[in-house]
């Protein structure tokens, strides 16, 4: 389900103050333990949660597949995996209290983030037909209705994600964030790179696979 | 009464008590869960399997309930008595054995239960093809052009049921026949089954489909083989009177 | 005092406020966006129920920490009653501590049980005779698919209150791995509710199922339906994070697994389930509801989709899904059995991946719910053997339980009653299973009132008697005073009979011919005699509950003391104070030795610092 930031938010922020004021644990390395657990077995969750939608698009596509922008496809998907780095970098930069390589890095990714998501929702859908006219809609076939399901499912999580990099982003100008305590820059790096690996997923699912169908 | 709860005396007087409730409750398992009557094929086939279960049931149940209340009625504690109970913690032979037979046991249901399926779900060279149309809240019925909303098969020979639905999901069950399938949007679904006892029957819908789910019902008679020619022929007549100085079709 | 410093009060006003907003801000757009007609029901009601979510855990108060930490304000964790304020206020607004959301947990699972019950009984007096009497069609449909969700929202409240409470007593752990997550699974439950109870005033007549296409061309009460099974799945998956984490992480020094109380086993068996199967509903439900918003044609074979699509996808979460209704109702009859039969657990380990096995296994059977659903013929026997095969490790649980009581010292209290109670109404149950899952008997007995015999004795033998247990059971360590005994007595003599009556009956009528869902029937069937029994004994079963409910409103006043351990447990609950103090341990716990080892002399389970240790 589409709590992402909801959760990812939730264990970065307990582990924030965990190491104050959590009586429960009453070290830093151990609530970071427990944060690192939760947030991936929201993974897990979350998986299923993709997976799911792979199977349908199995189920209703078999080995057929519509009509994409080949280009736009590949282009995006570049975009995004070029952001993983970016997203490395910025941790790495907090890690070694680099903080101008910190902050350009999540900067960069978070325009990255959007460039896809402009690439899916302004080319893949055609939201704009005055830039680009989409090929496919929700309503008229399978075809539309997995694409869009997909593609917005996966774009919901793009989005979330770039929220969190503002949030993080902000707080480590503040300096909430040490190279040895900022459990929120490695959430939000994991995360990014989960939804990241979904979309190498999603890719061939919708775009490779399959012969295509007019 | 033995004292130790590993002593033999114990399991034998359990497994004798477990016998006659078997017995006891097989009796009343079938009592209180009675079939409607067998008017197919099928419902001997899967009446018989339902049977194995009973007394499958009959037995597991009396052995757990029976080892249970014994326990409950002999190693109660009395009055007085503020021991705690003997020290075992489990024993591996035991658990094993409690798990290799049960799983014996589904292994032959799951062989039998593939047999019944298989036979059930046969088909034949000369079946009688029956057209069913399922809608909100109602059936009609087509043999090879002729609609009828009542739906008469001959007895003792193989029906072979081509359904359809374009509104909803419905599902077609006569309870006396056994047999049942839902009728798909956009998909055929086929249902066999073999009449043997002639009579009235009242095919109802099983899966819920909106306001008069509860009514979605049609009458079914099941004739003999010339009364039905006779229906059929009579039907195709009153539909397209034409056909009546060609000659009734048999088929 | 006013009535704002409820979280709860708060939250409601916001629910309704984000509901109002919802429906503003979809009619504002329609009319600038100059669309025709300006009010259309479907989007405005969906975009009112989800921002009606947002409105109430912003007004509740669930968010309000997260909030801060998004712009950099410290947030410590207040552990304790709220400050000049009455303490009963903490169980109506946001609190942090795991015993206080077990209690709301619990108690809304009550409610839930008694909201669920109740259209039981109206729609069961409808049925006592042939013909309709005061019910029109659709409205039985409409409270036989609300009984359906409000009862299975009433086990998951239920299985959250027993798992929230517990399982961080049980670790000696001072709470949940996550609080604030904890608490805001729980607040997820309230609006999940409120939706449900306001399709009530649509109608909806899908039954729990909801299968398109029926539920594509009804009323927009669905859509409230699926937000707020979708919100009721968000909680479970958040809990069951939050409790897989704190089983792994949080157990005190020689507390291996194999040395847990075996509730926690249960727990961490079904949170698995819950982790993972509910996205499946969660996505099968937006689907549905993006068909009607958007026609998305997943299920429209007109477009290429198809009804089947939905039935695996909703399958794949509810069967494991009565598991998760189950393993942790055997984790308590594990839990309890050895400590009135003062006996130790036979075969923990067994038991305890018996757990695991049932769900994972599982995960594999969902297609015995579709035999004659008309998908491809060939899944059928893989789907018969996966599901036979489960019967073998529900097995192993049996006779395990057998072996615990066997030679014991029983003593039968109100817990003990309603564990064997469980133990032999699970156990008709379980053994209804294999006679469905055999794929040619299902064919006469799918959607009959035997499925619904199979499923309220497994409901009732592996959720709602295990629960009642455990209530009884924990009482007093939750109240400091003694339940009536005499009460509950009666409540479980009254119940135990009643339900038999209830459950054989339906599958009675069901052999015969009785289908499923269904306003009226028809007189022929013969089935009159056996509906007139289910129907008083679906009365009787109310009546006892509302003798437990009195008794546990009554007895927390004046019932007698209770004392730290009145059971003479082992594990580690009982070892503290009764009511449990704010701050559970007054110092960290080590496991020194193995739970169970009742008649075992001189041995400890655990050991507290500075304390002498335990019994
Ligand atoms: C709490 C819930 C619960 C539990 C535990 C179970 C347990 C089982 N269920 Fe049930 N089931 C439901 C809740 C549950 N079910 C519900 C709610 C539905 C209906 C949904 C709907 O349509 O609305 C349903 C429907 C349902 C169907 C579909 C019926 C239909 O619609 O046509 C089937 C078919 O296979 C089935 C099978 C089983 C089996 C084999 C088990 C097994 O797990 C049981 C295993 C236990 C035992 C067998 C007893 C103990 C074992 C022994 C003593 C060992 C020896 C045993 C043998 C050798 C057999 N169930
Ligand atoms: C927790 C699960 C649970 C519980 C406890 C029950 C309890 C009961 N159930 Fe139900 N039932 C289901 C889960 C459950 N059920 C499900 C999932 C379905 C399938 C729905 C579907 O097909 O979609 C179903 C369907 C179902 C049917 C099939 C209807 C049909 O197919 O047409 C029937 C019919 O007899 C029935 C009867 C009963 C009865 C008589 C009780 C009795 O035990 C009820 C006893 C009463 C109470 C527990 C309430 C006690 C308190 C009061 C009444 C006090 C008054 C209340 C207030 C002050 C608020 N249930
Ligand atoms: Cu058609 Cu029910
Ligand atoms: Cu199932």
């Amino acid at each position: 389900m589409s709590a992402a930031t909801a959760h990812a938010v939730a264990a970065a922020h307990a582990g924030h103050h965990g190491d104050h004021h959590a009586p429960a644990v009453d070290n830093y390395k151990e609530q970071l333990r427990n944060n690192r657990l939760g947030l991936w077995l929201f993974f897990i969750s979350e998986t299923f949660l993709f997976g799911g939608l792979l199977a349908v698009r199995f189920f209703l596509w078999g080995d057929h597949r519509p009509e994409l922008d080949q280009f736009i496809g590949l282009l995006v998907t570049s975009v995004l995996l070029l952001s993983s780095f970016t997203m490395n970098l910025a941790e790495k930069g907090m890690e070694h209290g680099d903080m101008k390589t910190f902050s350009r890095g999540l900067l960069a990714t978070a325009v990255l983030g959007t460039i896809f998501l402009l690439g899916v929702l302004v080319f893949e859908w055609g939201l704009f037909p005055a830039i680009y006219q989409g090929h496919l809609t929700p309503w008229d076939n399978v075809y539309g209705a997995v694409v869009f399901a997909m593609t917005g499912m996966h774009a919901l999580h793009v989005l979330s994600g770039i929220v969190f990099i503002f949030i993080v982003w902000r707080l480590g100008r503040q300096g909430h964030y040490t190279p040895q305590r900022h459990w929120g820059v490695e959430a939000c790096a994991i995360y990014w790179h989960f939804v990241d690996l979904v979309w190498i997923f999603f890719y061939p699912a919708l775009y490779l696979i399959g012969t295509p169908v007019h | 009464m033995p004292k130790s709860a590993t002593d033999k005396r114990h399991f034998i007087i359990a497994a004798a008590l477990v016998a006659v409730t078997t017995v006891l409750m097989d009796i009343l398992l079938k009592a209180v869960l009675p079939l409607p009557i067998q008017a197919s094929l099928e419902a001997l086939t899967i009446d018989a399997l339902i049977g194995w279960h009973l007394s499958l049931i009959a037995f597991l149940f009396s052995l757990i309930v029976v080892f249970m209340l014994y326990s409950i009625v002999v190693f109660r504690k009395r009055p007085g008595d503020n021991s705690d109970g003997e020290h075992f913690e489990g024993n591996t032979t035991l658990e094993i054995i409690w798990t290799v037979v049960p799983l014996i046991a589904v292994i032959i249901f799951a062989f039998y239960g593939i047999n019944t399926l298989a036979e059930v779900t046969r088909s034949e060279p000369n079946e009688v093809v029956v057209k069913v149309n399922g809608f909100q809240w109602g059936w009609s019925f087509e043999y090879d052009g002729v609609l009828s909303p009542e739906m008469v098969i001959p007895v003792d020979q193989r029906v072979r049921l081509e359904m359809n639905t374009r509104d909803v999901i419905h599902s077609f069950w006569i309870p006396e026949m056994r047999v049942k399938q839902d009728l798909v949007p956009g998909q055929e679904t086929i249902l066999r089954f073999t009449p043997i006892v002639t009579g009235e029957y009242t095919l109802a819908c099983a899966e819920l489909c909106g306001r008069s789910h509860w009514s979605m019902l049609a009458p079914v008679r099941v004739v003999s083989a010339s009364e039905f020619d006779q229906w059929l022929a009579q039907r195709r007549a009153e539909q397209n009177p034409a056909l009546v100085q060609a000659g009734p079709d048999t088929e | 005092m006013s009535l704002m410093s409820l979280g709860l009060v708060r939250g409601l006003i916001g629910q309704a406020l984000g509901t109002l907003a919802g429906l503003f801000l979809v009619t504002l757009i329609r009319v600038l966006a100059g669309m025709d007609p300006i009010w259309a029901e479907e989007p405005a009601w969906v975009t009112g129920a989800v921002l009606g979510v947002i409105g109430f855990l912003i007004g509740v108060g669930a968010l309000t920490d997260w909030a801060k930490w998004t712009v950099g304000i410290p947030t410590p964790l207040h552990h304790g009653p709220p400050v000049g304020k009455p303490a009963w206020v903490r169980y109506f607004s946001v609190d942090y501590n795991h015993k206080v959301i077990g209690i709301q947990y619990g108690v809304t699972g009550l409610l839930m049980l008694m909201i669920g019950g109740a259209f039981a009984v109206i729609f069961r007096t409808e049925l006592s005779r042939t013909g309709l009497q005061f019910l029109s069609a659709d409205t039985y449909n409409t409270l036989l698919s609300m009984h359906g969700w409000a009862a299975l929202m009433a086990i998951l409240l239920g299985i959250g209150g027993m798992a929230n409470y517990l399982v961080p007593l049980m670790l000696g752990a001072e709470d949940m791995a996550f609080p604030r997550l904890n608490a805001f699974a729980y607040w997820l439950n309230v609006p999940s509710i409120v939706l449900l109870m306001t399709s009530l005033f649509f109608g909806w007549d899908g039954g729990w199922t909801v299968y398109p296409p029926l539920s594509v061309i009804g009323s927009v009460g669905y859509q409230f339906v699926f937000y707020s099974i979708f919100t009721l799945g968000l909680s479970s998956v958040l809990g069951s994070l939050n409790l897989i984490a704190t089983i792994l992480r949080m157990r005190p020094p020689g507390m291996t697994l194999f040395r847990m109380p075996i509730f926690c086993w249960a727990i961490l068996a079904t949170s698995m389930i819950q982790l993972t199967a509910t996205q499946l509903i969660g996505l099968a439900f937006l689907m549905v509801s993006f068909e009607r918003l958007l026609g998305m044609g997943f299920f429209d074979f007109e477009k290429g989709g198809t009804p089947i699509l939905f039935q695996h996808l909703f399958w794949f979460y509810s069967h494991p899904a009565v598991y998760i209704f189950v393993l942790p109702g055997l984790g308590i009859i594990s839990e309890i059995l050895p400590v009135f039969a003062r006996k130790p657990l036979f075969g923990y380990r067994w038991i305890a991946l018996s757990s695991l096995a049932i769900a994972l296994v599982g995960f594999l059977v969902w297609g015995h719910h579709m035999f004659t659903s008309g998908y491809a013929e060939y899944l059928r026997v893989p789907f018969m053997l996966a599901t036979l095969l489960v019967a073998v490790p529900t097995g192993v649980k049996f006779f395990s339980w057998l072996g615990t009581i066997w030679g014991g010292r029983l003593t039968f209290p109100t817990p003990m009653l309603f564990v064997l109670g469980a133990i032999s109404v699970f156990l008709i149950g379980g053994l209804s299973g294999p006679i469905l899952a055999t794929v040619a008997s299902d064919l006469h007995l799918h959607d009959s009132y035997f499925v619904v015999g199979h499923f309220h004795a497994t409901i009732f033998g592996g959720f709602t008697f295990p629960f009642f247990a455990a209530i009884y059971y924990w009482y007093p360590k939750i109240t400091g005073r003694m339940y009536n005994e005499a009460m509950g007595k009666l409540h479980f003599w009254i119940m135990t009979p009643a339900f038999w009556m209830m459950s054989i009956g339906q599958m009675s009528v069901g052999v015969m011919g009785m289908r499923r869902r269904i306003a009226d029937y028809d007189p022929a069937l013969g089935v009159e005699f056996g509906h007139i029994l289910v129907t008083i004994a679906g009365f009787a079963i109310a009546f006892s509950i509302l003798i437990m409910i009195y008794n546990l409103l009554h007895s927390a006043e004046v019932g007698k003391v209770a004392g730290a351990n009145p059971w003479r447990s082992r594990s580690p609950e009982w070892q503290i104070p009764s009511p449990v103090p704010e701050h559970s341990f007054a110092a960290p716990i080590a496991v020194v030795g193995e739970p169970y080892d009742y008649g075992l002399p001189n041995s400890t389970y655990i050991r507290m610092a500075g304390a002498a240790g335990d019994d």
